[in-house]
């Protein structure tokens, strides 16, 4: 067995490193796991997670002396394509991609000492609890409460739409600290774990037929009041750094890549493969890809290098999304009659039009929605008057 | 009145009629029937027979409304709007082939035939390898439409159509189903005893791909609507999102669209009453059913886009327009498939 620990790996060069990660897959991902045909819960990606920890491998983007690997964007971009060639499953990954760089730049020390060896561990699974039924774009009129009882808050509202929420233990929240501040001025970050008494989930079933999505309700929670990230009232500005990181994980050229692949198989099964118009439109995908791996690596990097990402990284979001999503508009459009198929065709999980077309469409609602990206893009990039 | 206007009015009616079986408002039988067997509610079915819809777009010397194909796509378009499974589409297209006895059984209500000619995915060619031999029929038929709900097949082999009980021997249902609820039927058929019928399918199928066009149509129209009530009354940022420009803008690019379909659909019905020549009709239907195909995907998925997280719950009806869309835009022919036709069917330039 070679040294897979995250210093070997920064000695080798990219066709070492690629062919290590491959054979990694090959030897310890779980066969019965690949390429699920919805999302996994993770009483089913556990010990996958935990495979991961244990080779440190778990946390690619953050620095080693909290655990990470500490690797280089484009490194980065290697384990994903590897990742998705072999059709390995998304686990639930909300501590790794979001709390944890949250916590690395604006967590106390001892918030850091706690929390971050535990998602690398497997112990804390995290759900992200923003959105409500009357703040989805427009978060920031947001209105779960929190207020200062003593040494706890008092936390009263209801979440909508948290993803995978019944498998987490923790979830992260935005909730209204200050009723006479602006909206924005009045909204704190708090950490709540998910089995203190007056919480309650309740799954949603999606368009893709899956309890994957669920709402939060919170009815009179005592949270311990150093649970509290940052400042009170400063909620809003670590939410949107957040969002950065959220931003350019769904940047990331993960699904497209992933679809792509299938969508030559599928062409392949329906006969088209050497087809002139088929090979057009299979190319022209193919290199939107391409240069969308290429804008990818310019944050990638910036983030490597410490900078905070600017608005500008909405264009990766509404790019990766939309490309994601004329890949399998284009596998629907291939599939003949079998685009209506609820199942995979023939059982082949790697041939599911109708699977990835449908996943795919919240792509440009989740994580701030493809208009309001546009938004974001007109007035805080372009800085365009009105 | 003018023959004209008599005639908008006649169409009128048959648009009219569709809300004894097309709830308003209401999807509640549509989803109670999604997954289920066969997929479809026989009472609805035989109240679908009563009202002489099978054999609306008949000749009124073999029974039918004399309203052609212009009648049958307004009713198509209801059917869609409200998303209903009956396999009124199929039905029609035996209706076209048979007569006799089989025939009136079926306009009765009493025995349901769906034809079975497809052997490939995206193809519009029923005459393929399947064969009948001193009247036992032997192939593999697919993607047959509730099928588990059919008394009859109307088989095409290499030697003509051919009747097949569900039950006979030699016949062997597989059911797969589709996203939409409902079914498709792989059949396959092992010296199964049959009836051979005189007649093809041409016709046939060129009615049943723009009655499917029609029924994209009707879909669309719906989720639209349901689509501008919702930007109607959703509030964030304190004010309806149908203030919002860019969400105009895309209603506006929707409606243009949409009525781009409805005419292609319209014009098709009006070529096929009035022509008689099958490649000018094949034209028609190829134009129709490829925009219907492409536009009612557009549609349904903006659908989803406009109303937010709530779109991607099974709890909001917008997405049962979705998933119907995702089964119907490739049944009789894809987009790409219908454009290839088109194009090989070369007409002259100006597609008169
Ligand atoms: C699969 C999925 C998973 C999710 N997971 C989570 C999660 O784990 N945690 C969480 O907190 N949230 C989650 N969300 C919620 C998601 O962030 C919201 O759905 C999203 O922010 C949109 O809010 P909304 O659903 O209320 O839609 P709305 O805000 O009501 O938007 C409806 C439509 O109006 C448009 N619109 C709104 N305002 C404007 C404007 N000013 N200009 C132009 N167009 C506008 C939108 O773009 C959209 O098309 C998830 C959503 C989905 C679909």
């Amino acid at each position: 067995m070679p040294d897979l620990s995250p210093e070997a790996l920064a000695s080798l060069d990219e066709p070492a490193f690629r062919s290590c990660i491959r054979e990694f897959l090959v030897a310890n991902y779980p066969p019965a796991l690949r390429n699920p045909p919805k999302r996994l819960h993770f009483r089913d990606t556990k010990p996958w997670y935990l495979t991961l920890s244990r080779a440190g491998w778990l946390a690619p983007g953050w620095p080693r002396e909290w655990g990470g690997m500490g690797l280089s964007a484009a490194r980065q971009l290697v384990m994903i394509e590897e990742f998705e060639r072999h059709g390995c499953a998304r686990f639930n990954d909300m501590g790794i991609t979001m709390i944890g760089p949250l916590l690395i730049r604006f967590g106390t020390d001892a918030q850091k000492r706690f929390f971050l060896p535990k998602i690398l561990s497997g112990e804390h699974i995290w759900c992200q609890g923003y959105s409500e039924p009357n703040a989805g774009s427009d978060l920031a009129s947001l209105r779960t409460e929190a207020v200062l009882d003593g040494d706890h808050w008092a936390l009263n509202g209801q979440k909508t739409w948290t993803t995978l929420a019944t498998d987490a233990n923790w979830i992260f929240l935005l909730v209204r600290t200050d009723r006479n501040a602006k909206q924005q001025q009045g909204i704190s970050f708090l950490l709540v774990p998910m089995d203190l008494p007056g919480i309650t989930v309740r799954p949603i079933i999606n368009l893709d037929l899956h309890d994957e999505f669920c709402e939060t309700f919170f009815d009179n929670v005592r949270v311990p009041r150093e649970n509290l990230v940052g400042e009170i009232n400063r909620g809003w500005s670590m939410a949107k750094a957040l969002l950065g990181f959220e931003r350019l994980l769904l940047g990331s050229p993960k699904q497209a890549s992933y679809a792509l692949a299938r969508l030559r198989l599928l062409a392949e099964r329906m006969g088209l493969a050497d087809d002139p118009s088929f090979q057009d439109r299979y190319t022209r995908l193919r290199l939107d890809l391409a240069d969308h791996k290429a804008l990818y690596e310019d944050f990638a990097e910036q983030v490597r290098r410490g900078e905070s990402l600017g608005a500008d990284v909405s264009m990766l979001k509404v790019n990766q999304s939309e490309l994601y999503q004329r890949i399998t508009e284009t596998m629907l459009e291939i599939a003949g009659e079998n685009a209506g198929l609820l199942e995979p065709m023939g059982g082949n999980r790697e041939l599911h039009p109708s699977g990835l077309f449908i996943q795919s469409r919240p792509t440009s609602i989740y994580g701030g929605t493809n208009e309001i990206q546009r938004n974001i893009i007109a007035k805080n990039v372009l800085e365009l008057p009105g | 009145m003018d023959q004209a206007a008599e005639f908008r009015e006649s169409l009128q009616m048959v648009r009219d009629s569709a809300a004894a079986v097309v709830p308003h408002g209401d999807l509640r039988r549509i989803r109670a029937l999604r997954f289920t067997d066969p997929g479809f509610d026989r009472a609805t079915w035989r109240q679908i027979c009563d009202l002489g819809w099978p054999s609306l777009a008949l000749p009124e010397s073999e029974g039918g409304s004399g309203l052609g194909m212009r009648g049958f796509v307004v009713l198509a378009e209801e059917l869609g709007a409200g998303l209903v499974p009956e396999p009124l589409v199929p039905a029609a297209m035996a209706a076209r082939v048979l007569s006799g006895a089989p025939l009136a059984d079926l306009l009765a209500g009493t025995s349901l035939v769906i034809p079975a000619w497809q052997e490939r995915p995206n193809s519009l060619d029923p005459a393929a390898d399947t064969t009948l031999r001193n009247g036992r029929l032997t192939g593999r038929k697919l993607f047959v439409p509730m099928a588990g709900g059919a008394d009859f097949f109307l088989v095409s082999a290499r030697e003509g159509l051919a009747l097949v009980p569900r039950e006979a021997p030699g016949v062997m249902l597989v059911l797969d189903r589709t996203q939409d609820g409902g079914t498709f039927g792989t059949i396959t058929f092992d010296h199964a005893p049959a009836t051979p019928f005189p007649g093809n399918l041409d016709r046939a199928l060129e009615e049943a791909a723009l009655a499917t066009a029609a029924y994209l149509l009707g879909l669309s129209r719906r989720a639209f609507a349901i689509t501008l009530d919702y930007l109607a009354t959703r509030v964030q940022f304190g004010q309806p999102i149908a203030s919002f420009q860019a969400l105009r803008h895309r209603a506006a690019d929707l409606k243009i669209q949409w009525e781009l379909m409805r005419a292609s659909v319209q014009s098709a019905a009006a070529t096929l009453d009035l022509e008689s020549d099958l490649p000018v009709c094949r034209a028609a239907v190829s134009r129709a059913k490829a925009r219907a195909a492409d536009t009612s995907l557009f549609i349904t998925r903006q659908a989803i886009q406009l109303h937010g997280g709530i779109g991607y719950t099974d709890e909001a009806d917008i997405g049962l327009f979705l998933r119907k869309a995702m089964v119907h835009a490739n049944l009789y022919g894809s987009a790409p498939l219908h454009r290839t036709r088109y194009a090989a069917l070369a007409l002259e330039e100006h597609d008169a």
